[in-house]
């Protein structure tokens, strides 16, 4: 700037200084910007500020200055929001140097949009200040309409009009800033600061940055406050008021709070402004060191103090009494409180104002009985700074008929309340003064009819004729601190005097039902049985009460938990897939009423029923049958309740329910088993045994075209005696060509064969298996069994599928032939017969053991070979030598072609010896085997 | 110079607020203290954008209004401590220094058994402390 022309007078020259300096600064910053150098553009726009800043210029034209300050902020604020878009990471750029270290906040464009709302105030303060010294400036305007600017940059000059020519005449510096002035004049920088701080407050929003944001926001509602523009002012200033509320920053919220009051003044809203007040005479602002501050832009709030908290107390309470003497208020008409206009302020939770007005209540007791009184404490405590008397107060209850009002007794009852409010009990108390900080604490009993819950929902204080607050009850157990006052060092008092009340004390109170004067029986006895209908009969009788539209519910509940059903074995029961079912509900018959009953079964389902009870008398009582039916032995758990109400058919009537349960043990009745036998001392090579030895899972093979002999046994495993009506055993139907025949062995039972429990009944079938298939169907063995209890007790079929069995054929058959019995000392013939039933030359090797009650002659050991398709039989000449049960020598054979060894079982070689020859009566002994 | 000084709990909450000013702008540094509270936050949340801070309670210059410096310290409690100056040449090493001695003075206050943590620290031989602390800022280095 060194060698500028020295023609325009100081103020304009300065003007020209930084209008050039601006225009610079513009190209730099644009530039450096689109090079995506943000910490230079910063670093740069810092210095440009800071040279320029100070420059501020003769004090007339201080405005002027403050004007270029704000435009130099914005225009930057501008630039970097533009280029912002493109540069994606600000914040990971070098910002700054080591000793000025730039803050990010410098790179974002609120900042700027901010500090140029910030100079634009200033130059509007300025500019009021210039235009009150400037009394002349209307008579200038003539000729400050020709300025213009210049050609030059940042140069202004007259106009002046000679004929058709044109001529510029510089201007002095006086004029030059008339012309300013009425320039100034003709902007309205209010919302020209409103729109900056807006644009700031929305990018703070965006950044979610709310702090700063909230501090535009208040800026922008002062601006709509002294623009007049009170609703605008409102919306934010109670957003902001929320923030400084959760954040405990008493002052601040103070100060909203006071614009917030005004707001509600100038907008004639009662509710409102009494809302606000309240809420600013109950801050915590008396305490703390920083409060008793006098602040320069003092704003309707006046002074954070004791004082002023308590004038604003006095101001509203003459209010909504009623009392003239609001100096502010009177002014308007509207703000009053009357019988037309009566006023009602809601307390809630969350509410702000439970800083005026907490109630807690708790109840004394847990839970009581219908009809027995309990006692209720009812604890009132206000922050407000003086204290207050409250006329009247009613308590409210989710069950209505329970609701009470204290009245105050200084006070005269009032005539208002008195008909609007009849029946309810009416209770007195000699003070219902509220101090500060300090619990009001009643204690009333209240008793209740119904049972159920029974809940305190809220405490309305009546205050002067036609103002109310409804405070909603709090338990003091949950109650959570007062907001602002949780900060302050205050002593904490708990609600009740009680401290155990205070840390337990619930608003809600448990009434229990009636109890139930009816009796419910479940006679059901010892176990069931799997696969019969088990009958539980269940007994209502009544002791007391009548029953009206009585329910009986019953469930079926696995002991062990889960339910009757499991996925894993319902291939065995595809059709029926509960273990447990409930069958049937059955009334006795023979009464009318029951018939009219049943087409009330509501529902019978595997594991639940529903059933109604006819009406009945006091005294009289009515049963039923539950049919139950297990599929499976498993214990399970029987719920029966009864639902009923005593005094009335109406569906709305209170119900009592009384519960019964019973475990009842499933168990299985027949256990049927069974067992194949090979004809006595004769066995069969089986090949598939050989092979497969420790496969122990192999179904039993067969000899084929050998009979042998079907064992059936069915076991009474339960605890009671069964009587067994017949076993039989069932052809599967599907295997229609047999390729076995499976005869009778007798007849089939005549009259019923009892079983106690433990005894086994066993029942033979013959085999004979005469197919080439290797796999051979037995079927089905059935049993018909029944109680022994009682003739009426309905068979039960119980079935069960006999495994297959191989049928393979032999190749080789060893039997053993000797006589029935022997006797000591007569010798007797011991055969052991190979037959060989293949095509092939079998060599067999045999050995045989001695025995020592016998004498012996023949080969001990010996190898031969049988011929296809014949026999060869060792003969052997035994002599007894002892008596009794003996054992006869252990003969072995090893076929060769097989490699397997054979010894017959152990009763195979049992033989008795007599000591003599006995005599026999009757028929004459047979003597072959 | 100093002319605000504060201690912000947990919640973002003043526990002791005292401004040294002559001028009655006491409103003004309240709403200062409590925006440098986003640049406090934004540091804590993101700490790795801004260099090595591992154990270093000092957070500097948190940002810098027309006329007013503000600085962050934040205890290992998380309580933060806000100090606004005035006057061009502030140095960081200053700043470093009074936060540790406000912190002992911090420190010793909260230890009275008769203070409730998270209340407001209302001991009167603190607040005195605390303005000899103030009195005594940049005399050391000035000197």
């Amino acid at each position: 700037m060194v060698g500028t022309s020295k023609r325009l007078p100081a103020i304009q020259r300065l003007v020209e200084i930084k209008t050039v300096a601006e225009q610079l600064h513009f190209k730099i910053s644009t530039l450096l910007l689109h090079g995506g150098k943000v910490g230079e553009a910063v670093t740069w726009f810092r210095q440009h500020n800071g040279s320029y800043r100070r420059l501020v210029g003769t004090p007339e034209a201080v405005f002027l200055h403050w004007e270029w300050m704000s435009r130099q902020f914005l225009v930057f604020g501008e630039l970097l929001d533009k280029s912002s878009a493109a540069i994606t990471n600000i914040s990971s750029l070098a910002l700054g140097t080591a000793d000025k270290p730039l803050s990010e906040w410098e790179s974002r464009p609120a900042y700027y949009y901010q500090l140029a709302a910030h100079y634009l105030k200033e130059k509007r303060a300025c500019l009021e200040l210039a235009l009150s010294m400037s009394e002349t400036g209307n008579e200038m305007d003539n000729g400050a309409e020709s300025v213009v600017p210049s050609a030059y940059v940042g140069q202004f000059a007259r106009l002046l009009e000679q004929g058709d020519e044109f001529a510029m005449q510089s201007l002095t510096d006086e004029e030059y800033i008339r012309f300013a002035v009425v320039e100034g004049k003709r902007f309205q920088d209010s919302y020209e600061i409103i729109a900056l701080l807006k644009k700031s407050y929305e990018s703070y929003s965006n950044l979610k940055v709310q702090r700063m944001g909230s501090f535009c926001g208040f800026q922008i509602g002062k601006e709509y406050y002294m623009a007049g523009e009170f609703n605008n002012a409102k919306q934010l200033f109670d957003d902001i008021a929320s923030l400084y509320r959760r954040e405990g920053w008493v002052t601040l919220l103070w100060e909203v709070l006071g614009y917030l009051r005004e707001c509600a003044r100038k907008y004639g809203t009662v509710k409102e402004l009494i809302e606000y007040s309240l809420e600013m005479a109950a801050l915590p602002v008396s305490s703390g060191t920083d409060t008793q501050m006098k602040y320069r832009e003092n704003g309707p709030a006046g002074p954070a103090s004791l004082a002023r908290r308590e004038e604003i107390h006095k101001d509203v309470f003459g209010l909504v009494i009623g009392e003239s003497g609001l100096s502010s208020v009177e002014r308007n008409d509207d703000l009053k409180i009357t019988l037309d206009n009566p006023l009602h302020l809601e307390i809630d939770l969350v509410s702000p104002l439970r800083l005026v007005l907490l109630a807690s209540v708790a109840f004394h007791e847990q839970k009581i009985k219908p009809s027995a009184p309990t006692l209720i404490t009812l604890s009132l405590l206000s922050q407000l700074p003086l204290t207050v008397e409250i006329d009247q107060l009613e308590v409210q209850f989710n069950q209505s008929n329970c609701n009470f009002i204290i009245m105050n007794a200084q006070r005269p009852p009032l005539a208002a309340t008195a008909d609007d409010k009849q029946g309810h009990r009416v209770e007195s108390s000699s003070s219902l003064t509220l101090s500060t900080n300090k619990w009001l604490r009643l204690t009333y009993d209240v008793k209740s009819d119904q049972s159920g819950k029974l809940e305190c929902t809220s405490v309305i204080a009546k205050m002067g004729p036609h103002f109310t607050i409804c405070c909603r009850a709090e338990s003091p157990a949950s109650m959570e601190d007062l907001p602002l006052f949780k900060f302050e060092d205050r002593v904490e008092t708990s609600p009740t005097k009680d401290p155990a009340l205070a840390f337990t004390g619930q608003k809600a109170i448990q009434i229990e039902e009636p109890d139930p004067q009816v009796d419910l029986n479940l006679g059901a006895s010892g176990p069931a049985l799997v696969g019969e209908r088990f009958i539980v009969p269940v007994t209502v009788s009544s002791v007391g009460h009548a029953v009206y539209s009585g329910e009986l519910k019953i469930n079926l509940v696995d002991v062990r938990g889960g339910s009757l059903f499991s996925p894993r074995e319902t291939e065995a029961y595809s059709l029926d897939s509960h273990h447990v079912e409930l069958v049937g509900i059955s009334v006795p018959e023979g009464k009318d009423e029951t018939q009219l009953d049943t087409d009330e079964i509501n529902k019978i389902q595997k594991s639940f029923g529903l059933f109604s009870v006819p009406f009945l008398k006091c005294g009289e009582s009515w049963s039923c049958k539950l049919e139950i039916k297990w599929h499976r032995p498993k214990p399970v758990m029987l719920y029966v309740s009864l639902g009923y109400s005593p005094y009335s058919f109406e569906s709305t009537a209170q119900k009592v329910n009384v519960h019964k349960s019973l475990q009842i043990e499933g168990k299985t009745a027949i256990v049927i088993s069974h067992r194949f036998m090979l004809p006595f001392r004769q066995d069969p090579l089986l090949l598939s045994r050989i092979k497969a030895v420790a496969d122990s899972d192999l179904p039993a093979s067969l000899p084929r075209n050998e009979t042998c002999i079907l064992l059936v046994s069915a076991k009474n495993s339960a605890e009671v005696p069964l009587k067994l009506l017949g076993m039989t055993l069932q052809e599967d139907n599907e295997d229609t060509g047999r390729p076995c025949s499976v005869r009778h062995e007798g007849e089939d039972l005549l009259e019923p064969a009892l079983l106690v429990p433990g005894e086994e009944f066993k029942k033979i079938f013959t085999v004979i298996s005469e197919d080439d298939s290797s796999k051979l169907t037995i079927g089905t063995a059935c049993v018909t069994w029944t109680r022994d209890s009682g003739s009426k007790a309905a068979s039960v079929l119980t079935k069960q599928t006999l495994p297959d069995v191989n049928v393979e054929s032999p190749p080789l058959v060893v039997s053993l032939d000797c006589p029935p019995y022997a006797i000591l000392g007569d010798p007797f013939t011991y055969l052991v017969k190979i037959r060989n039933q293949t095509q092939l030359l079998q060599e067999v090797k045999f050995s045989l053991a001695d025995a020592q009650s016998f004498v012996l002659s023949g080969s001990h050991n010996d190898t031969v070979f049988v011929l296809p398709k014949s026999e060869h039989i060792l003969s052997y000449k035994l002599v007894p030598l002892a008596s009794g049960v003996q054992q006869m020598p252990r003969f072995t054979v090893t076929a060769v072609r097989y490699s397997a060894g054979f010894q017959p079982s152990i009763a195979a070689y049992t033989i008795f010896i007599f000591p003599s020859k006995p005599h026999f009566k009757g028929a004459a002994v047979g003597t072959g085997g | 110079m100093i002319v605000c000084v504060a201690v912000v709990g947990h919640q973002n909450n003043p526990l002791y607020i005292q401004s040294f000013t002559e001028a009655d702008d006491a409103l003004k540094l309240h709403h200062i203290v409590h925006c440098s509270l986003d640049v406090v936050d934004e540091r804590v949340n993101n700490p790795k954008k801004y260099g090595p801070t591992l154990n270093e309670p000092f957070l500097g210059l948190l940002y810098p209004t027309e006329n007013y410096k503000v600085y962050g310290y934040l205890t290992n409690t998380k309580v933060k401590f806000i100090v606004v100056t005035t006057g061009l040449d502030v140095r960081d090493a200053d700043v470093r220094n009074f936060f540790r001695r406000f912190h002992a003075a911090y420190v010793d206050a909260v230890s009275n058994p008769f203070h409730v943590p998270g209340k407001k620290i209302t001991s009167r031989t603190f607040a005195e402390r605390v303005s000899t602390i103030v009195k005594s800022f940049g005399l050391s280095s000035a000197g």
